[in-house]
């Protein structure tokens, strides 16, 4: 347990102290800014002209805005996270710091959870970037915070899912150029999956579809909060770190 | 301490090493001889809980490597080839780092790292990264990372490899200085390493053990007992070399150029008698040297194709 905190600590550091951390920050901060500030401008307008005398319904700031928002944050993130997670093991693979982590007492599953949690922090600070937006919003309009939290929640989740897959594509290999190519078309797939399923029906597309990615992230969006999807993408990232785990595991036996 | 019984390991078809059989004692300094590809690095990686071997088993101060790796991998400070340290990491840092991954106890973790700051003389460049130090400084900090859980057993893959002829000299005396503190495992191919810091010679080749002993026991029975004497004389006449082969107790006479190499039988009065009858035929004395076998014809005996103890 110490010893996979220890390891962590030490990624994260080093992934929140790499210049590539302030340079993709940076440059999605300035692609969030613009997004979001256009969104919430058309909004307003848009809720000025709506807010005439007899149409009285208005206009949902949660769909209208946020959502745009968030689609936009997990676009980057199939991009980024895996330049984030590219060289959380095949670095130590390259530089033969794997050499010290396999002769000391931490076990595969230990370096696996303790990648995994590092990987998590840094995403999770790009998420907390994001998250000052709609909460900023919050000093001027007051909207109802639930259905953002669910929304937020998916977006965890979903970027939990990237992180572990982009820490397998690393376990396997000592390139970090491989790596980031590999965690970038396994997030496509699993997004992808899904997609263009229109004509199958079926059993068949009936598993594509719930296997893909968007119908539960989509929920979470909505605000509805599915146990189905849940467990579906904890099941996503425990498969990851678990074959990560058999990945470590393997090293010694060559 | 260690206990290594029929250890082999293939990788794929190719066997790098076949039913290893050896112990060291603790508090040894153990050196592991053999030309490159021997199979060196491979025993090593075995010991220190690596990778597993294809056959037989390692037992670390009682504990089996593979049914308790946790016990072993505590026990064991390990300085691979690379040393494995972080570039972007500062010396002080790195080495706090790995004193918790060994699962040092906290109240001690800052007494070891200066403990091992101090060992290896690096106080000056705790602070500093460690990919902008030189190599010698890198394979310090690596040195420093084995060290730094004050482990019972130290194992050390070819730890001078790359330093400069000062830096090699600096880290043979740590090493020195080191013994009786640690048990420790040193491989090289580098003869006067282990002249100069070993207690036990075990010379691998091709993935058997083909010497194990002390130096002076290796010494003796590489030569049967005897000695070789290098002599130099100023007037240099065939009646010389059949003089000294008619000595008792020469065994073997062979001209290089202007000196003589004898063998003898070992006894003292051999050489006393072979300098006599030089002095006496008036040969003009210049130099006579008396050597037991020396470490690097040992290694060259042993690794040539056909040798045999």
């Amino acid at each position: 347990m110490r010893a996979m905190l220890t390891l962590a600590g030490k990624d994260l550091r080093n992934l929140l102290t790499n210049p590539l951390f302030y340079v993709i920050a940076g440059l999605s901060t300035i692609v969030w800014s613009y997004t979001y500030m256009r969104g919430l401008l058309q909004f307003a307008q848009r809720s000025l002209a709506m807010n005439q005398p007899g149409m009285e319904a208005g206009l949902n700031l949660q769909r209208e805005v946020f959502l745009a928002h968030i689609s936009y944050v997990h676009l980057l993130f199939v991009f980024l996270v895996p330049a984030l997670t590219m060289r959380l093991l095949a670095e130590e693979k390259r530089l033969r710091t794997y050499d010290l982590l396999l002769t000391s007492p931490i076990s595969a599953t230990e370096i696996a959870l303790g990648k995994f949690l590092a990987g998590l922090g840094a995403v999770s600070a790009l998420t907390l970037i994001s998250f000052f937006y709609p909460l900023a919003t919050r000093l001027v309009v007051a909207y109802p915070f639930v259905p953002l939290m669910s929304a937020y929640l998916g977006l965890f989740l979903v970027s939990a899912v990237y992180v572990a897959v982009g820490l397998f594509a690393s376990a396997l290999t000592e390139s970090i150029m491989l790596s980031v190519i590999m965690a970038l078309i396994f997030n496509l797939m699993l997004w992808f999956v899904s997609q263009g399923l229109g004509e199958q029906s079926g059993t068949v597309g009936a598993v594509m579809e719930y296997i893909g990615l968007g119908q539960h992230f989509t929920g979470f969006i909505m605000g509805a909060i599915k146990l189905n999807s849940l467990v579906f993408l904890c099941s996503v990232i425990g498969l990851f770190v678990f074959l990560t785990q058999r990945v470590v595991e393997s090293s010694r036996w060559r | 301490m260690i206990d290594v019984k029929n250890l082999s390991k293939n990788y794929g078809d190719r066997p790098a090493i076949t039913k290893l059989n050896f112990s060291v004692k603790k508090g040894e300094v153990v050196g592991f001889l053999g030309p490159n590809g021997a199979g060196k690095s491979t025993t090593m990686k075995i010991i220190t809980g690596y990778m597993a071997p294809s056959g037989g088993e390692v037992r670390v101060a009682g504990f089996d490597v593979f049914e308790n790796p946790m016990e072993v991998k505590s026990r064991i400070g390990y300085l691979p080839e690379t040393p494995p340290v972080y570039h972007d990491m500062y010396v002080r840092d790195y080495l706090t780092f790995v004193a918790n991954l060994k699962r040092v106890e906290k109240s001690r973790v800052k007494a070891l790292v200066d403990a091992a700051l101090e060992k290896t003389t690096l106080g000056d460049v705790a602070g500093r990264l460690i990919g902008n130090l030189s190599k010698g400084f890198k394979q310090r900090v690596g040195l420093a990372q084995a060290l730094v859980s004050d482990p019972e057993i130290l194992v050390l893959d070819e730890p001078t490899v790359g330093l400069d002829p000062k830096q090699v000299a600096e880290m043979r005396q740590l090493i020195r200085q080191l013994r009786g503190q640690h048990t420790i495992i040193l491989s090289t191919h580098i003869l006067p390493e282990v002249q100069a810091s070993c207690d036990k010679v075990i010379i691998i080749n091709r993935g058997a053990i083909v010497a194990e002993d002390t130096l002076d026991g290796l010494s003796r029975r590489m030569s049967g007992g005897g000695h070789s004497v290098h002599l130099r004389v100023r007037r240099h006449h065939q009646t010389v070399t059949t003089g000294i082969a008619a000595v008792a107790g020469v065994r073997k006479v062979t001209n290089v150029g202007n000196s003589i190499e004898i063998e003898t039988d070992g006894a003292d009065e051999t050489v006393e008698k072979v300098a006599g009858f030089v002095v006496t035929e008036g040969a003009g004395l210049m130099e006579l040297k008396v050597q037991s076998l020396a470490l690097e014809d040992i290694f060259i005996k042993l690794t040539s194709p056909g040798a045999t103890l």
